[in-house]
């Protein structure tokens, strides 16, 4: 189950769970069914009796890493695993041991605006990675809009406003935490190109809210402007851009609202060269529910977008159960099926 | 124009969200002698419904909800006047709503209650952080027929279930059902703490709260 429930289910059930997952993402998204073969070989990944699948010889795709290297040495209740480790030491472990084919470096806080501060460090450490690491090494982090309201930040909180009824002047919070957002996010790649970074990767987008992600675009097609060749890679937050400002448009799309296969074309058009979707596991439903789903909104994506996608896998997202550690079985069997199926460029 | 025309007119002004054409719509309903009952009912209360049915479905968001809620609203004061009294401040039952001690999360119980309230149910709104006790003692105030809970962490998710238990200390459980919410909630953690519905979003929480109440 999408929670991590074990359960058991004929061929059957199985497939029906696949049907009604794919049904609900054509109707939400209104793009095309997965075709009949699609679907037997989703239901021959899923019934697949090893314990471990992988793609077949010669589908083999690039793995590219968020989270920076706190999947290590993080121990905050996060996804790492608390080994005691430098960044460095990090990095180069994921391109040496784990066969990353990028990688990216981040700060524990993992936020753009936490960086400001301690921009010298971080400046220090890309140089010192890059001295040693022939992959690509990023600068990761999340754009994270939130941290820019009350309490955290300068502009009152649009979620006190809205529960007094000030929309207006909500949405006005957002436009100046947007603008600041961007400014930041702009100003520390600067410095992180100046370090020797091969690029930016953009984790989260739209994390809170439609606002998070016009401040995200406009910061991609400012860097693209400055860098033409500097790697930008965009990673949403969820499946659905969520209109918290409700209004807010990049190039004249309103983005709350937008679908994978619809956030696809704005951030090529902003300037990234690579697009991470994402479809969110729903927890009471099935595994097989949620593969078919995440397949169907994933294809539809990979096939509108102008530039490669690697597909979010991870805890609760790509049809992978929301669990902290999710089982081997279901995330083998996940990212095959988006290699195999849904066509994705990577992971 | 028809009625049915003048209910559609009112309904697609409360989905646009906008105060203004909400008011006209309703000025326009009163001209043609229909019954404020009428209107609200088949227009307005469509339309919100409307609103909560494109708002599942992503195609509108928390600022629409909340505009259109202020619409119509506006547009039910406006009728006030020529309604009888006691219909006026009718409402359809009384729920007590919050998130529970310990989650800060407050979003989308915020929305369950302004859809709740949009739908003529009269919402006390404990806000997030709420003692659990402070549940128990809203109910007895108010005479609340139901709670509805959000926790939106795995950590907070109990509290749902100790206020169950003191409903039950405490000799309202039989009184007052109980909906529960949240991402990690499921249908299967409302059965196992024996809470009388699961809602998984906005809309769904006003059809199963009209489902156990009405």
């Amino acid at each position: 189950m999408g929670d991590g429930k074990r359960v058991y289910l004929t061929k059957e059930q199985i497939l029906t769970d696949l049907r009604d997952g794919m049904a609900d993402a054509v109707d939400l998204g209104d793009i095309p069914e997965l075709s009949g073969d699609e679907l037997d070989k989703l239901m021959d990944i899923i019934t697949m009796p090893s314990r471990m699948v992988g793609v077949e010889a010669g589908m083999e795709v690039p793995v590219t890493h968020d989270i920076g290297t706190i999947r290590l040495d993080g121990d905050q209740g996060n996804s790492g695993v608390g080994i005691p480790s430098s960044r460095l030491v990090g990095c180069m472990v994921h391109e040496r041991a784990f066969g990353a084919d990028t990688m990216e470096l981040g700060h524990i806080d993992y936020s753009f605006k936490p960086v400001k501060p301690v921009i010298a460090q971080e400046m220090q450490t890309m140089e010192v990675c890059q001295q040693n690491m022939i992959i690509p090494l990023l600068y990761g982090a999340m754009p994270n809009m939130g941290l820019y309201y009350t309490p955290d930040g300068p502009f009152e909180n649009p979620g006190d406003l809205m529960k007094a009824f000030k929309i207006q002047e909500a949405q006005e919070s957002m436009e100046h935490a947007a603008k600041h957002l961007t400014r930041d996010i702009v100003w520390i790649m600067q410095r992180m190109m100046a370090s020797g970074a091969d690029g930016v990767n953009f984790d989260t987008v739209g994390a809170a809210g439609d606002g998070d992600m016009y401040a995200s675009l406009h910061a991609i097609e400012a860097l693209r402007k400055q860098y033409p060749d500097m790697y930008i890679e965009a990673g949403m937050a969820g499946e659905l851009m969520l209109g918290l400002h409700g209004e807010m448009a990049y190039d004249g799309t309103v983005l709350a609202g937008l679908w994978p296969h619809q956030q696809a074309p704005l951030v090529a058009k902003a300037g990234a060269n690579i697009f991470g979707p994402v479809v969110n596991t729903n927890t009471s439903k099935s595994f097989a529910w949620n593969l078919g789903r995440a397949v169907t909104f994933v294809k539809a994506a990979v096939k509108a977008s102008p530039i490669p996608c690697h597909v979010n896998m991870g805890m609760g997202v790509g049809g992978i159960p929301m669990l902290e550690t999710p089982t081997i079985d279901a995330v083998s069997r996940a990212s095959k099926a988006m290699v195999e199926i849904a066509n994705v460029d990577g992971i | 124009m028809s009625k049915e025309e003048t209910f559609k007119l009112l309904s697609d002004a409360v989905v646009s969200c906008k105060k203004d054409a909400v008011l006209a719509a309703v000025e326009k309903a009163k001209s043609e002698g229909i019954e404020p009952a009428e209107i609200i009912e088949k227009g307005l209360a469509s339309g919100m419904n409307s609103v909560g049915i494109m708002f599942e479905r992503g195609k509108l968001f928390l600022p629409h909800v909340m505009m259109a809620a202020g619409a119509m609203e506006a547009g039910v004061k406006l009728l006030e006047a020529d309604m009888p009294k006691d219909a006026a401040k009718k409402k359809l039952a009384v729920i007590v709503n919050g998130t529970v001690e310990g989650d800060v999360h407050d979003i989308g119980k915020s929305i369950v209650s302004t859809m709740l309230q949009s739908s003529g149910f009269e919402v006390h709104d404990l806000g997030r952080d709420v003692p659990l006790q402070d549940f128990i003692d809203k109910v007895k105030e108010t005479g609340a027929s139901m709670v509805g809970m959000s926790a939106l962490m795995t950590t907070t998710l109990p509290g749902q279930r100790e206020v169950i238990e003191m409903l039950k200390e405490q000799g309202l459980r039989d009184k007052v059902k109980v909906m529960v919410g949240g991402a990690p909630a499921t249908q299967t953690w409302a059965d196992k703490i024996g809470a009388d519905c699961y809602a998984e979003n906005a809309s769904e929480a006003v059809a199963r709260a009209k489902e156990l109440l009405l």
